[in-house]
């Protein structure tokens, strides 16, 4: 049964698209099937995290125009063998996409066995968020631990319960669930930042992860390999375990402290 | 006169019932048309899908004397500026045929003295029972909403209480004509007696509300009092005052 994920947030710039490729490679990797799609029509960046931006020659908007066909437009990834990249068009903008289209690409899909399907959308809660959220089963809403990151998130968990394909036709609802991005633990200790809980108070939802801010994610923008892949980073650890909790896993959150300094780190910096 | 024949086969274009509607009275105190947009704004602002293009009936009652057709013309374009419609006068001492006929309004009697005659009611000579077009049963039970209202959205129970069992969000509103009860925090907007019910309230197990409306009568948090701020706390209309208190202890 392929189950559509949109990856969502309501406000711009918290992890989104970063979040979108490394879930995607995460799942990948376990061997599942797996398609992520960029609905930011105009402003396509979902190819340049995954590293594949000299690959696409066609997109999104080719296939739902027909113009080519699917598995013309889908770009195998070059290091997990199951995983598949549809990239945005970069000349035309939101209006290109249509219900219908989108629609047809998903069916598409699931006819050819994909396991996942994850949704990219882009920020706002304009027509392509919607389009993305529309037919979703399940939806992380990536949250930051600041005011209008949440603010926005409320929203955008507002538009999931009632504007969704699931939400009209009594299938049970899309599944929600937050994932915290950006967390800085240093700044949570002193106040200056929400914590975890303030988080989860004001939206009433647990978290299915929580993502330290880490400079790996600019590096791993900045080289084309999602941050999962960066075996080294506690950004890739993090999002790997909320792929696992995901899949049904039960994993104790982690990343929440302040790494503690080792004595010859203090002593020598460091 | 017609034969019985002759009425069988007519077939009606019209019927003349007696029915009631529900209809909201804008009081007027001052014919300063500047004064009255001011204050409808306002009150129209607190719940503007309600307000907006609802029928009125303007009662000139309060002024204590008869205003000129051109006070009340001023009077009239104020409250449709404020986006309401006047569908007419209510009658009292101050309005009189002087006043609805050069503004063209209606001048509507109280509804327990309106008795029309037998004729009026058309061919079937007996009284035809009134028909209520928009009054709901009494004892309804309350509206329920059993999930979050998130940021951005808007909940309404029309003529009876509403009930959340669980939070409202910041940027939401939770309106009712009758009584609003949130069994969660509450850190939006509550506005209850959407239609002017003055004994309306609004209960919340959390309060950290955006703003308090009763009736009409709105009250904005900029900061929230220490004394109310996440405790259980109830709102009710005093006269013309906005009342909060802690609920229990």
């Amino acid at each position: 049964m392929t189950e559509i994920i949109v990856v969502t947030s309501g406000k711009g710039g918290v992890g989104k698209t970063t979040t979108s490729a490394s879930m995607a490679c995460g799942l990948a990797r376990r061997g599942k099937r797996v398609a992520v799609i960029d609905f930011d029509i105009g402003l396509r960046n979902l190819d340049l995290i995954m590293g594949c931006e000299r690959r696409v020659v066609y997109d999104f908007v080719n296939v739902i125009n027909g113009d080519c066909t699917l598995k013309q437009a889908l770009i195998k990834d070059k290091r997990i063998e199951t995983l598949f990249v549809l990239a945005a068009s970069q000349t035309r903008d939101k209006d290109a996409l249509t219900e219908e289209g989108v629609r047809k690409v998903l069916d598409e899909l699931i006819a050819d066995g994909f396991d996942y399907i994850l949704c990219d959308s882009p920020a706002g809660i304009e027509k392509g968020a919607h389009l993305a959220m529309y037919f979703a089963d399940r939806a992380v809403v990536v949250v930051n631990p600041e005011v209008s990151s949440v603010r926005d998130s409320d929203r955008i968990l507002g538009l999931l319960s009632s504007k969704t394909h699931r939400s009209s036709n009594g299938n049970g609802g899309v599944k929600e669930h937050l994932l915290l991005t950006r967390y800085n633990p240093r700044r949570v200790a002193s106040g200056e930042m929400m914590s975890v809980g303030d988080v989860k108070e004001i939206l009433g939802l647990d978290v299915i992860g929580v993502v330290p801010e880490s400079p790996d994610v600019l590096a791993a923008s900045n080289s084309g390999v999602p941050v999962i892949l960066n075996d080294d980073s506690d950004a890739a650890a993090a999002y790997s375990d909320a792929v696992a909790r995901l899949l049904g896993e039960e994993l104790p959150l982690r990343f929440l402290e302040e790494p503690k300094r080792g004595f010859f780190a203090r002593m020598f910096g460091g | 006169m017609t034969t019985q024949r002759a009425e069988a086969a007519a077939a009606p274009a019209i019927d003349i019932r007696f029915g009631q509607v529900g209809l909201i009275q804008v009081l007027i105190w001052t014919t300063d048309p500047g004064a009255i947009l001011d204050e409808l704004t306002g009150r129209v602002a607190t719940a503007p899908k309600f307000f907006q293009r609802t029928a009125v009936a303007v009662d000139v009652g309060p002024l204590g004397r008869e205003p000129s057709v051109e006070e009340m013309r001023g009077v009239l374009e104020a409250v449709r500026r404020a986006g309401m419609a006047p569908v007419g006068l209510a009658s009292g001492p101050a309005a009189a045929q002087a006043l609805s006929e050069p503004l063209d309004l209606p001048l509507l009697p109280p509804f327990r003295e309106f008795h029309p005659p037998a004729e009026a009611l058309g061919r079937s000579a007996r009284r035809v029972e009134p028909v209520p077009v928009d009054i709901e049963p009494e004892g309804v039970a309350a509206q329920v909403h059993t999930h979050p209202v998130r940021s951005g959205q808007r909940t309404y129970a029309r003529g009876r209480d509403l009930v959340v069992t669980a939070m409202v969000g910041a940027g939401a509103e939770v309106i009712a004509d009758g009584c609003v009860h949130v069994y969660g925090a509450l850190r939006g907007r509550a506005v209850a007696g959407a239609r002017g019910d003055t004994a309306a309230r609004v209960f919340c197990q959390e309060f950290h509300a955006e703003l308090v409306s009763i009736a009409g009568v709105f009250r904005v948090f900029e900061t929230l009092p220490p004394e109310l701020a996440g405790k259980p706390v109830q709102a009710w209309l005093d006269g013309d005052v906005l009342r909060f208190e802690r609920l229990g202890v």
